[in-house]
C-alpha cells in the first residue's frame, strides 16, 4: 500500500507525515533514542494509529496519561523494530470538556488502558462502547478520580456503602442464561480475581472479568518519591518477575540520565533475567500439569521449581532475586566461578526438566485436557496486542529482546521459539523451549563474563524516557518521568498480565466449565501483575 | 350401613343439585357452595365405591330395554369400583381446594358455567366407570369429552388455551370414533348391546377381527390415555385448565382411558396371542421415555407435570402389556402381578399427580406465573407448600417410603420376572423395555429434583418470587390429605395389594394375593399352600422381628423361584418407615445432646468472597437440564440449536443471543409427515384442477364410462 | 500411568527433614538482619536507609522491627550496609491481640489443621512459597496440615497482602464465615505492616487492621520453612520466636 512505513525510515518520516497530514502533525525525531514524535490535535488521533498500526511492524505499547497544571497530556507509545523504535503521538487537551476520539476499533489493545484512564483520570473516550466500572468497584464514587493530582494518596479509608442496583454488564441474553460465579476467592491456593462465566449450562459462553482487586495504586504512591523508595516498588508490585520490573525501571532512568551501563553489570543482568525466567517457565510448567491434576508431574516440577528457587536464593541471597537492580547497574558483584556453577546447574535442570517433557508428551490423557483447548488465534493475537509465550504459541515471533534489544542481549545468540497452534499444548512447548534457551544463554554469558566494575557512578537528570524489558511473560513497558528534585513525578506500569488478561476471554470463550481452570494455568498470567 | 344403590342415588342426586344450585348462585358464593356439594358427593361415591371394593358388596341397576338390543344397565364391579374409589379420592381433596382456589376467577370468567361443568363431569365420568352396556358406556364417555373440553376452553380469552381445547377435543373425537367402533365391532358378533352378552359372544369371533378389536380399543383410547403417538394434545391441554381442573384432568380422566383398554382387552375379549400385549408394552416404553424427555427439559411447570403423566401413563401402559403377554403365554400369576402393579401405579399416580398439581396451582396462584427460571426460593415464603411439593416430588421420583417407590419397584420386577417365557424375541423386547423403564425411572428424579429446587430452593431470582405469601388453609389442607394418602398407600402396600388383586382377579382367574403377600407372620410350617424352603426362608427374612410390630401381612414377596430359595425379591416399606423414623430421630436426638455446649452460629452461605450474590448468579432450570437437552439431541432435534445473533462493534461484542426452537418428536415423525403427504397428495390432486371445462367434461365422460364398465362386468 | 509411577518411585524421597532436624541446604532462607545490635554509626546510617523504618533506637541498641523488613538488603553487608545478617528461617511470633477472644485451638488441632489460604493483594512472590508447602521438598501434609478449598472446613485462615481496598470486605467474609476455633495467621511483611505499599487510599497497613492476627511470620516473602514454623507455632508445637516480645516494637512511625 502507498506510504507504507517499510519504506519509510527513520529520517524520512517528517516528510511522509507532511505529505498526508500537511501543516497539521509536527514530527521530532530523537535520534539517540530512535524514537519519533507526533505531536498532534485530537482530531487527526485515529487516522495517525490507522496509519501507524496498519504497517507492519508498529505495535501499541502503552499509553501514558500525565497531568499538567492547564491540560492533559496523552502519550500513544507504539513500538517498532529497529530503526524506528519508538512511536509516540502526543495529544494535548485543555482540562475542560476533554474529548478524546477512542482508537479501541482501531487498536484493540488499546482498550483496557482507555478503560482504566477514564476510571482512574476521568477523560472520556468518545465512542468507547464500555466505559466504567473497571480498576475502582462499584462502591466507588463516580466522581473520585485517585490519579489525578488534587487526590492525596495517603487518604484514610472510608467506608462506603455498595450499590444495591449494581447488576454485572451481562451481554449473554438468552433465555435461562445465567453467570457462574468464579472467586475473587478460589478453592486453591490463587490468586484474587473475579469472573462471572456466563452459560446456559455446558459451555462458557462468555467470560466476565473483574480484576484489580488486588489494586495497590503502584502508579499513584510512586508519585512524588525519591527513587531508590520507587525502584522498590517496581520489584515487588509483582514478586514472581521482581527482577525483570526493576531492570525496566532502572533502564529508564539510565535512559533519562543519559548513562551507559558497565559491560559486566549488563552481562550478569542477562544471567540474572533469564534465571528469573527459568524460574517462571518452571513454576508455569508445575501449574499447567496441576491444573490438570497430574500429580506425579507435577511433583517433579516442583521439585525442579524449588531446586532452582534454592539455586538462585544461594546465588543471589534472595530467592525471587529481590534487591539487585539499581540505577547504573547491580547492588552487588558476583564470583566468576559462582556464575559458572550456576550455569552448570541451570544446564542439568533443564536436562531433568526435558526428560520430563519427553513423558509428557505422550501420556494421551495429559495431552487431551490441553490439546485444543483454549485456542487463540493468530489474527486474535495481533488484534489485541498479546505478548509473551501466550502470543509465542499462537504465531507471533514477537520478544522484546529480539525487537528491541536492550541490556546486551543483541550480542547473545538464542532462539526464540515460535508455535502456531494457539493451544494450550502449544504454549506449554513454548514454555519448556524458551526455558531451555535461558539456560544456554545463562551459559554463554557465564563464559565470557566481562570484567569492569559492577556499577557506575550515577547522577540523576530530570526527563521521561521510556523502558522496556522482556519479563517471563512477555513485555513490559514502564514510562518514567523525573522531576527536577530528583522525585519520580509519573511512573506508568503496563505490564505483560494486563496486556494477556485482555485476551483470555478469547481462550476460554466457548470451551466447558471444566477447561476453565486448565486454560487459566495455560495462560500462566499475575493478577498482581496485572492489578499493580 | 346405607346400601351402596341408595348411595350412589344420591351421588347422583348431589351432582344435579350442585349442578342446578351452581347455576343460581352468584358468583361470589360459588365456588365455596361448589365446594360443599361437591365433596358431599364425592363422599357419597367413596362409601359407595369402597363398599363395594373392599366388601364386595355388588352393585346393579338395570335402567331400560332399548328395543331387541337389550337392557341397558349400570353394574359396579371391583375393577369399576377401584376406578371410582380412585376417582372420587382425587375429587374430594380438589373440591375442597376449588373453594379458595376459584376465587380469582370472580370477574374474569363464570363461576356459574364453571360449576354446572364441574358436577356433571363428576356423574359423567361415574357413570361411564359403572356402565354395562355399549349405549351407556358412550353416551357418558362423549358427556365427558365434551364436558372436560368446556373446562380446559374455561380460560377462553387466551387464544393458547382455545387452541389447545380444540387439539384435545378433536383428537379426543378420533380415539372415540376407534374406540365406539370397536365396540360395535363387538356388538356386531353378539347381536346385543350390554356388555354381559358382548363377553358371552366373544369366544366364537374370527383372527381379523379380534385384531380389528384390539387396534381400535388400543390406540381409541389410547388418544385419551396420552400414549405415542397420540400424546401431543396432553402437554397442551392440561397446563391450559386451571389448577383444579388439570389435577382433575391428569389424575382421573387419563385413566378412563385405562380403564377401556383393560375393559375391552381383558374383560370382554381376552386376548389370546402374545403379539397384541407386545405392542402394548412398547408403546407404553416409548411413551414413558418421550414423555419424561420433554418434562424433563420443561421450564413451565405445568406443562412438566403434564409430560410426566404421559411419562406415568406409559409405565402403566407398559405394565398392562406385560401382563397381557404372560397371561397369553400361560402365567397367570405373573399376569396379575403386572396388573397389579399397574393399577397399583395408576392409584399412586392419581394421588401425587393430583397433590403436584395442586401445589403448582398455589404457587401460580400466589405469584401468577410457573416459570421455573423466574421462581426460587419459595420455601422460605411458603413453606406448607413446599413442603407438600416435595411430598409429591418424591413420591414421583419413586422414593421409599412413598407410594410411587412400590408401584414403580413392581413394574420393573415384573419386567425382571420374563425369565419365565420361552420366546427369545418375546425376552429381548421385555430386556430392552425394562432397560428404557429403569432409564425413566432415573430421567424422573432428575426431573423433579430440578423442579423442587428450581422452584422453591435457592435465591429468588424475580421480585415476584419474593414477595409471595402463602396460600390460605383451605387450599393446604386438602394437599395435606392427599400427601398422608400418599404416605400411607406407601408404607401399608400388604393392605392395599390385597384389595387390588381382588378387582383383577376375574380378569386372570388367578389371585395373586398369596403369591406377592404371603400371610408372613401367621404362617406355620406344614402349610399345604407354601413350600417348606419358602416357609424357611421367612425366618431368614425376619418373620419374629415384625410380629405384632408391623402391620398386615408384612412384606411384599414374590416367591416361585427356584426349589432351594424360592423368594425372588422381598421389601417391606412398613420395615423401612420403621427403620427410618428410628434413625432419624434417633440421629436428632443423639446430635442434639453432643452439640449442647457447642456454640451453632448461622452466617450466610458461602459465596467465594463475592460482594453479594445475585440470583443470576444461580443456576437456572434451563441451566440444570442442558446436559440432558445435550445427550439427547437426536430426539430433540431443536430445529434452530444455538442460532447465536451477535451484535458486534469492532472487537466487542455487545450481546450474543441463542434461540433455540424445538418441534416435539411425535410431531416430528409422525404428524408432519402425515400433513406433508395430506398436502402432497392434495397437490396432486389439485392438478386435475385444470380450469377447462373440456377437461372437466372428459372427466364426466371417464368415470361414466367406468361406471358401465363396473355394471357390465358383475353382471 | 506406569511410567509416571514408576518415575514417582524413582525420585524417592527429597522431603525435607525439618521440623525434626535443622534444614541447612543452601538458599533456603535469605535470612534477616540482626536485632539488638549495638548502636553506631555505621548502624545508624543503615537505619537512615532503611525504606521501610524497620530500625527502633532503644538506648544503646538498635532493634528491628522485622514486620516491617521487606529484604531489601540495603544494610547488609557486601550491599551498602554493615549490619550483621542471620540466616535461620524460625521467624514466626504469636501475637497477643485483645480481640483474640475465641476458644483456642485444642491438642487434637496440632496434627490435624485445615488451613484457608487468602491473597488479600500479596505481589506473588508470598504466594508462590506458600504453593511450595505442597510440593514434594516441604510436603506439609506429612506434618497433618491440609489445605482447604472452602473456610467452613478450615482452622486457621493463612493470609498474605496489605489487604488493598477492594478485598476489605471479602476478607472478613472469610473469616466471618469460619467455624470456632478459628486462627489467623498473616504472612509476610506487607500482611504485617502494610509493606512497601501501604497504608495509602487503596490499601491497607497489614491484616490486623481487619481481623485479629495470631501468628505472625516476617519476612518478603517468608520462606517455606518459616512457613512452617508458623503454622508448627499456631498448634504450639514449636516455640514463638522470641522477637516480638523482646524488641520495644512501636507502632512504627518513630525511628531513629
Amino acid at each position: 500500500m502507498e506510504n507504507s512505513m517499510d519504506e519509510t525510515t527513520f529520517q524520512s518520516l517528517p516528510d511522509a507525515v507532511a505529505k498526508r497530514w500537511p501543516g497539521q502533525v509536527q514530527v521530532n525525531l530523537d535520534v539517540r533514542r530512535s524514537t519519533c514524535l507526533l505531536t498532534c490535535d485530537s482530531r487527526l488521533l485515529p487516522d495517525i494509529c490507522e496509519w501507524v498500526c496498519s504497517t507492519s511492524g508498529f505495535r501499541f505499547a502503552t499509553l501514558v496519561v500525565e497531568e499538567e497544571p492547564a491540560q492533559w497530556l496523552l502519550r500513544y507509545v507504539f513500538y517498532g523494530r529497529s530503526g524506528i523504535v519508538q512511536l509516540h503521538i502526543l495529544l494535548r487537551t485543555a482540562k475542560e470538556n476533554v474529548a478524546i476520539p477512542s482508537i479501541s476499533g482501531i487498536v484493540h489493545a488499546a482498550d483496557w488502558h482507555e478503560r482504566e484512564t477514564e476510571d482512574l483520570f476521568g477523560i472520556i473516550f468518545t465512542g468507547h462502547p464500555r466505559l466504567g466500572d473497571f480498576v475502582l468497584h462499584e462502591e466507588w464514587p463516580e466522581d473520585v478520580k485517585p490519579m489525578r493530582s488534587a487526590f492525596d494518596a495517603h487518604l484514610p479509608y472510608r467506608r462506603r456503602e455498595l450499590d444495591p442496583e449494581w447488576r454485572p454488564h451481562s451481554i449473554v441474553q438468552s433465555p435461562g442464561a445465567f453467570m457462574m460465579p468464579i472467586g475473587p476467592v478460589y478453592s486453591d491456593v490463587a490468586e484474587s480475581a473475579h469472573f462471572l462465566l456466563e452459560t446456559v449450562g455446558e459451555d462458557v459462553i462468555r467470560t466476565i472479568p473483574r480484576f484489580f482487586y488486588k489494586y495497590r495504586g503502584v502508579e499513584k504512591i510512586s508519585e512524588g518519591l525519591p527513587v531508590e523508595q520507587v525502584i522498590l516498588l517496581s520489584e515487588r508490585f509483582s514478586g514472581t518477575s521482581a527482577f525483570a520490573h526493576s531492570l525496566a525501571f532502572c533502564q529508564a532512568v539510565e535512559d533519562i540520565a543519559g548513562v551507559d551501563t558497565p559491560l559486566r553489570a549488563k552481562a550478569l543482568r542477562i544471567v540474572l533475567a533469564e534465571l528469573e525466567r527459568l524460574r517462571h517457565h518452571i513454576a508455569a510448567i508445575a501449574g499447567i500439569c496441576g491444573s490438570t491434576a497430574l500429580s506425579v508431574a507435577t511433583s517433579q516440577a516442583g521439585i525442579l521449581e524449588e531446586e532452582i528457587l534454592r539455586l538462585t536464593g544461594s546465588f543471589t541471597g534472595h530467592r525471587y532475586l529481590f534487591g539487585l537492580n539499581r540505577p547504573g547497574g547491580l547492588t552487588r558483584d558476583f564470583n566468576n566461578s559462582t556464575c559458572l556453577q550456576v550455569a552448570d546447574d541451570a544446564a542439568r535442570l533443564i536436562e531433568r526438566l526435558f526428560k520430563l517433557n519427553d513423558m509428557l508428551r505422550f501420556t494421551s490423557s495429559f495431552l487431551d485436557r490441553i490439546e485444543e483447548v483454549g485456542i487463540v488465534s493468530r489474527e486474535q493475537a495481533i488484534a489485541y496486542g498479546l505478548v509473551g509465550p501466550i502470543a509465542r504459541a499462537s504465531g507471533l515471533a514477537r520478544d522484546l529482546r529480539k525487537a528491541l534489544p536492550y541490556c546486551g542481549y543483541e550480542t547473545v545468540a538464542f532462539d526464540v521459539p515460535v508455535e502456531t497452534g494457539g493451544d494450550g499444548y502449544a504454549r506449554l512447548r513454548v514454555l519448556f523451549h524458551e526455558a531451555e534457551q535461558s539456560a544456554r544463554i545463562i551459559r554463554k554469558m557465564a563464559a565470557t563474563l566481562p570484567d569492569g566494575e559492577i556499577a557506575g557512578p550515577f547522577e540523576y537528570a530530570a526527563g521521561g524516557a521510556l523502558g522496556w524489558v522482556e519479563a517471563p511473560r512477555g513485555a513490559a513497558f514502564h514510562w518514567v518521568r523525573i522531576t527536577e528534585s530528583g522525585t519520580v513525578g509519573r511512573y506508568r506500569l503496563t505490564s505483560p498480565s494486563f496486556i494477556n488478561w485482555h485476551g483470555f476471554h478469547l481462550a476460554a470463550e466457548d470451551f466447558a466449565f471444566q477447561d476453565f481452570p486448565i486454560i487459566m494455568a495455560t495462560f500462566g498470567l499475575s493478577n498482581a501483575e496485572s492489578d499493580r | 350401613m346405607f346400601e351402596t344403590n341408595s348411595l350412589f342415588i344420591l351421588f347422583l342426586l348431589l351432582c344435579g343439585i350442585g349442578a342446578a344450585v351452581s347455576a343460581v348462585t352468584p358468583g361470589r358464593r360459588n365456588p365455596t357452595v361448589l365446594s360443599w356439594i361437591a365433596s358431599a358427593s364425592a363422599i357419597a361415591i367413596l362409601l359407595a365405591s369402597g363398599d363395594t371394593l373392599f366388601f364386595g358388596h355388588p352393585f346393579q341397576l338395570r335402567l331400560w330395554d332399548l328395543f331387541s338390543f337389550g337392557p341397558l344397565a349400570l353394574r359396579m364391579d371391583r375393577l369399576s369400583a377401584l376406578f371410582v374409589f380412585v376417582t372420587a379420592l382425587v375429587y374430594l381433596p380438589v373440591s375442597i381446594y376449588s373453594a379458595a382456589y376459584m376465587k380469582e376467577y370472580l370477574g374474569r370468567y363464570s363461576l356459574r358455567s364453571f360449576g354446572i361443568y364441574y358436577h356433571l363431569l363428576f356423574a359423567s365420568i361415574v357413570l361411564l366407570l359403572v356402565a354395562a352396556d355399549v349405549v351407556t358406556f358412550l353416551f357418558c364417555w362423549e358427556l365427558m369429552s365434551i364436558l372436560s373440553y368446556l373446562l380446559v376452553n374455561y380460560k377462553h380469552e387466551d387464544e393458547y388455551n382455545t387452541q389447545a381445547g380444540y387439539l384435545m377435543l378433536a383428537m379426543s373425537e378420533a380415539g372415540t370414533i376407534a374406540a365406539a367402533l370397536a365396540l360395535l365391532l363387538l356388538a356386531g358378533t353378539s347381536g346385543k348391546l350390554d356388555f354381559a352378552s358382548l363377553k358371552a359372544a366373544s369366544t366364537g369371533m374370527s383372527e381379523p377381527v379380534r385384531w380389528a378389536v384390539f387396534l381400535l380399543s388400543f390406540f381409541g383410547f389410547g388418544v385419551k390415555v396420552g400414549l405415542v403417538p397420540s400424546n401431543i394434545w396432553l402437554p397442551r391441554a392440561h397446563p391450559a385448565a386451571t389448577g383444579n381442573v388439570s389435577a382433575l384432568l391428569s389424575g382421573v380422566i387419563l385413566n378412563l382411558g385405562l380403564y377401556g383398554i383393560l375393559r375391552v382387552n381383558a374383560d370382554m375379549l381376552p386376548l389370546n396371542q402374545v403379539a397384541p400385549g407386545i405392542i402394548v408394552l412398547i408403546v407404553g416404553t416409548i411413551s414413558a421415555l418421550v414423555g419424561i424427555l420433554y418434562a424433563t427439559t420443561e421450564n413451565d411447570m405445568k406443562k412438566m407435570l403434564a409430560h410426566s403423566s404421559i411419562e406415568n401413563m406409559g409405565i402403566m401402559t407398559a405394565g398392562l402389556g406385560a401382563g397381557f403377554v404372560f397371561m397369553t403365554s400361560g402365567h397367570p400369576v405373573l399376569a396379575g402381578i403386572a396388573f397389579t402393579a399397574a393399577l397399583y401405579h395408576m392409584t399412586n399416580h392419581a394421588l401425587y399427580k393430583a397433590l403436584l398439581f395442586l401445589g403448582v396451582g398455589a404457587v401460580d396462584a400466589s405469584i401468577g406465573h410457573r416459570d421455573m427460571d423466574r421462581l426460587g426460593g419459595l420455601i422460605k415464603v411458603m413453606p406448607w407448600t413446599a413442603f407438600f411439593v416435595l411430598v409429591g416430588a418424591l413420591c414421583i421420583a419413586a422414593l421409599p417410603p412413598f407410594n410411587g417407590f412400590v408401584s414403580e419397584w413392581l413394574t420393573l420386577q415384573t419386567m425382571l420376572r420374563s425369565a419365565v417365557l420361552s420366546s427369545k424375541a418375546v425376552k429381548i423386547v421385555f430386556a430392552l423395555c425394562g432397560a428404557a423403564l429403569a432409564l425413566t425411572a432415573a430421567l424422573a428424579v432428575t426431573c423433579f429434583v430440578k423442579a423442587f429446587a428450581m422452584s422453591f430452593l435457592g435465591v429468588s431470582r424475580s421480585q415476584s418470587a419474593k414477595t409471595a405469601i402463602e396460600v390460605k388453609p383451605f387450599m393446604r389442607v386438602p394437599m395435606g390429605m392427599l400427601a398422608l394418602c400418599c404416605l400411607l398407600l406407601g408404607i401399608l402396600p400388604t393392605y392395599v395389594i390385597p384389595v387390588l388383586d381382588e378387582a383383577i382377579t376375574p380378569l386372570t382367574h388367578e389371585s395373586v394375593s398369596n403369591a406377592l403377600v404371603p400371610p408372613f407372620f401367621t404362617i406355620t410350617q406344614g402349610d399345604a399352600k407354601f413350600s417348606d424352603a419358602f416357609i424357611g426362608e421367612f425366618h431368614d427374612l425376619g418373620a419374629q422381628t415384625g410380629r405384632g410390630l408391623l402391620p398386615g401381612r408384612g412384606l411384599v414377596v414374590l416367591h416361585q423361584g427356584t426349589e432351594k430359595n424360592p423368594v425372588v425379591f422381598a421389601m417391606s416399606t412398613s420395615y423401612s418407615f420403621v427403620v427410618l423414623v428410628l434413625l432419624l430421630g434417633g440421629a436428632f436426638v443423639v446430635v442434639r445432646r453432643v452439640t449442647k455446649e457447642r456454640t451453632v452460629s448461622r452466617r450466610p452461605a458461602w459465596d467465594g468472597g463475592l460482594r453479594r450474590l445475585m440470583p443470576e448468579m444461580t443456576y437456572t432450570a434451563t441451566g440444570f437440564s442442558n446436559p440432558v437437552r445435550v445427550i439427547f439431541e437426536a430426539v430433540f432435534r431443536p430445529s434452530t440449536f444455538d442460532d447465536r445473533k451477535e451484535t458486534i462493534a469492532g472487537h466487542f461484542r455487545m450481546a450474543i443471543k441463542n434461540g433455540r426452537e424445538q418441534v416435539h418428536i411425535v410431531d416430528r415423525s409422525v404428524f408432519l409427515p402425515i400433513v406433508k403427504a395430506i398436502q402432497w397428495a392434495a397437490s396432486l390432486l389439485g392438478r386435475m384442477h385444470t380450469g377447462s371445462v373440456n377437461i372437466y367434461a372428459a372427466y364426466v365422460l371417464i368415470s361414466l364410462f367406468i361406471v358401465l364398465m363396473i355394471q357390465g362386468l358383475m353382471r | 500411568m506406569t511410567k509416571w509411577v514408576l518415575k514417582g518411585l524413582k525420585t524417592g524421597i527429597v522431603t525435607t527433614a525439618y521440623p525434626d532436624r535443622d534444614e541447612a541446604a543452601p538458599g533456603v532462607s535469605p535470612g534477616l538482619p540482626g536485632s539488638g545490635l549495638a548502636f553506631d554509626e555505621e548502624s545508624s546510617s543503615d537505619a537512615e536507609r532503611c525504606p521501610t523504618q524497620a530500625f527502633i533506637r532503644d538506648g544503646q541498641r538498635l532493634w528491628v522491627d522485622y514486620r516491617r523488613c521487606v529484604h531489601c538488603f540495603r544494610c547488609a553487608p557486601g550491599r551498602q550496609g554493615s549490619t550483621q545478617w542471620q540466616g535461620g528461617y524460625e521467624w514466626a511470633g504469636r501475637l497477643s491481640d485483645a480481640r483474640n477472644k475465641g476458644p483456642e485451638l485444642g491438642e487434637v488441632f496440632q496434627t490435624s489443621l485445615h488451613i484457608r489460604v487468602v491473597d488479600a493483594g500479596a505481589c506473588g512472590a508470598c504466594l508462590s512459597e506458600i504453593e511450595q508447602l505442597n510440593k514434594p521438598y516441604y510436603n506439609i501434609h506429612r506434618l497433618g496440615f491440609f489445605i482447604t478449598p472452602t473456610p467452613r472446613d478450615a482452622d486457621v485462615l493463612l493470609v498474605a497482602g496489605p489487604v488493598t481496598d477492594h478485598m476489605r470486605m471479602t476478607l472478613k467474609k472469610v473469616y466471618e464465615a469460619m467455624p470456632t476455633p478459628k486462627k489467623v495467621v498473616a504472612v509476610g511483611a506487607c500482611a504485617l505492616s502494610g509493606g512497601v505499599f501501604g497504608p495509602s487510599f487503596i490499601s491497607g497497613a497489614g491484616v490486623s487492621d481487619i481481623i485479629p492476627v495470631d501468628v505472625a511470620v516476617p519476612g518478603c516473602p517468608p520462606p517455606p520453612l518459616a512457613l512452617i514454623h508458623g503454622l508448627l507455632v499456631m498448634v504450639d508445637r514449636k516455640p514463638s520466636a522470641s522477637w516480638l516480645s523482646t524488641t520495644p516494637v512501636s507502632g512504627g512511625k518513630e525511628d531513629v
